[in-house]
């Protein structure tokens, strides 16, 4: 069930039904639509060349596209900021309960403080949401636009294994633990 | 050592143990160990002293190595007589050793088997069975409940972060099932709840305020009787330390994992997001060449590089455009330009600039310019002035 809204902003609720390759699909093909970047300096400060879209205060609101927000559930939503020169993509994942919460957090914590390493990651997230990338014009140039796409869907897909696969390690060693504390009693 | 030498040493252990190693010239073969340890409960004495007990601790070591010293030296528990000359050297040697300096756990063990024991019958007929607190570390304290058939030690848990409490709710989930399990009915049942069991209730406030919620243990006849009592007194005086090295070690392995996928997802970064440069290069282009040709404006042509000798400046501006992706195609377009046509372009761009350097043209001023705006020559060897 797909619903719009006028408020400016761009919202699809994607019934609970659906599976996460939908929701992935969503995103790829806003993102195919949005990652149309061009090289455009900035038009308040003469030999500067911004990201238009973190400009705290918008001056120039015609180079700034409406925000897309895909939202898989109450907890799993994607946001699309575009501007003319940058795309930003924030992302809330899911968090079942609070050791999740937990492994979600210090994962993509980890991952931002290292964000030079991925160069399109941002290095705070946007408020409200768990991780952030930052694509400007320059990264479009020199990496293949696809790929670019390809590989934050797969990050994503990553982000929930990882994730699911941590706690069920931590569980997993919660028992044995108990396991041989036990038996001592045997 | 083979020279007899005054020792006197202090060492300090965690749960405030303290030892005391003393060794004379005047008694060269003999070590004195006085060893200091907190009581778990100041509440409840020993019956019949510590002394009578530490000889059951060392059941199977000569008298002549070990010798306990009555009264024990001042501020201390406990002192040993030891003669390590007489310690054989063969295998036994490691387990006197080992029997030897785990008196301390022993001591301690002992201690709670002495509470256990001697729950006074008043308290039972009574009906109420007061909670006994323990203190095995000043900040680690619990519970122990005399009920008709049972005993419940309680634990509170607190931790300092919320990682730790996360990581210690999820093991304590996991103690409540292994102990419910079939595989293991016999071991003692386990509980974790949020709240103060009622058990506490009316224990003050500050041993009841936690952050990790309350793990009880139902002890019954079956795990103390015979040598089980020794495991399982030990099994309760050292969870706190299990909880504790289990989550250091799931942070631990937390972090490890976490290192390895960023090492793989920054491998896929660089690998799988082909930059154009490489693409450019696998197609036979070199992008530095091309920029340094238009910049120097040379009339050499690179076979392997693209020629961009436009022919108006204002495909200059397109070369930028030229770079991205969207203009490949029309950068292959271009490489397949013949020579012949890239000289006629360069030629007719030279005649432009010609025509447009030379537009104002004055008779025979080519003569007076030769004359009279030349810059005078000077010889490259000069003549010293005195």
């Amino acid at each position: 069930m797909i619903q719009w809204s006028c408020n400016g902003i761009n919202l699809l609720i994607i019934s609970q039904a659906n599976t996460l390759r939908l929701y992935l699909t969503c995103i790829r093909n806003t993102l195919e639509a949005a990652m149309c970047l061009q090289n455009f300096p900035c038009q308040e400060v003469e030999r500067h060349n911004k990201p238009e879209v973190e400009l705290k205060y918008v001056t120039s609101p015609e180079l700034l596209l409406n925000p897309v927000l895909i939202c898989r559930n109450e907890a799993e939503k994607c946001l699309i900021e575009t501007s003319i020169n940058s795309l930003r993509i924030s992302l809330k994942v899911k968090q079942a309960d609070e050791l999740e919460n937990i492994l979600t957090k210090k994962f993509l914590r980890f991952l931002s403080m290292r964000a030079e390493a991925f160069e399109v990651l941002r290095r705070k997230p946007v408020q409200g949401y768990d991780i952030s990338f930052l694509i400007t014009n320059y990264h479009c140039e020199e990496m293949q636009k696809h790929k670019l796409i390809d590989f934050i869907v797969q990050f994503m897909e990553d982000i929930d294994k990882e994730i699911s696969e941590l706690k069920l390690s931590v569980n997993t060693r919660g028992r044995l633990v108990a396991t041989e504390f036990l038996k001592q009693f045997i | 050592a083979d020279k007899p030498t005054e020792i006197d040493h202090h060492l300090y252990e965690f749960g405030s143990v303290e030892y005391h190693t003393q060794a004379s010239l005047s008694e060269p073969n003999n070590t004195y160990l006085s060893i200091s340890t907190p009581l778990l409960s100041q509440g409840v004495l020993l019956s019949h002293g510590l002394p009578r007990h530490a000889t059951e601790m060392f059941e199977g070591i000569p008298p002549d190595v070990l010798e306990i010293v009555e009264p024990a030296r001042e501020g201390y528990q406990l002192t040993l007589r030891l003669d390590l000359a007489r310690i054989p050297r063969k295998k036994d040697a490691v387990k006197m050793i080992t029997q030897i300096s785990s008196v301390q756990a022993a001591i301690l063990s002992f201690q709670l088997k002495e509470i256990l024991r001697n729950i006074s019958n008043e308290d039972l007929s009574l009906g109420m069975y007061k909670p006994l607190k323990l203190v095995y570390h000043p900040r680690e304290t619990f519970f122990v409940v005399k009920q008709p058939t049972k005993f419940t030690a309680v634990f509170p848990m607190r931790f300092k972060e919320n990682t730790d409490v996360s990581i210690a709710t999820a093991f304590f989930q996991e103690l409540m099932d292994v102990g419910s399990s079939t595989a293991l009915a016999k071991v003692p049942p386990c509980h974790w709840s949020p709240i103060p069991p009622p058990e506490l209730r009316g224990e003050l406030i500050e041993d009841l305020s936690t952050n990790g919620g309350f793990v009880s243990f139902e002890i019954s006849s079956r795990h103390v009787e015979g040598k089980k009592l020794d495991k399982t007194v030990w099994g309760l005086l050292n969870f706190y330390s299990l909880v504790k090295y289990h989550v250091k070690c799931t942070r631990g392995f937390i972090q490890r994992r976490i290192r390895k996928r960023l090492q793989n997802l920054v491998e896929v970064i660089k690998s799988k997001l082909l930059n154009l440069k490489a693409a450019l290069q696998k197609a036979g282009i070199e992008e530095d060449d091309r920029i340094e040709k238009v910049q120097e404006g040379t009339n050499q042509i690179h076979s392997k590089s693209i020629l961009f000798y436009p022919k108006t400046l204002d495909l200059f501006h397109n070369c930028h455009f030229l770079l991205s992706e969207a203009g490949y195609r029309r950068m292959r377009k271009l490489i397949s330009l013949s020579r012949s046509k890239l000289l006629k372009g360069r030629r007719s761009l030279t005649n432009k600039i010609k025509r447009i350097g030379s537009r104002i043209k004055i008779h025979a001023f080519n003569r007076f310019r030769r004359r009279w705006l030349t810059f005078p020559r000077f010889s490259s060897s000069y003549t010293k002035l005195d």
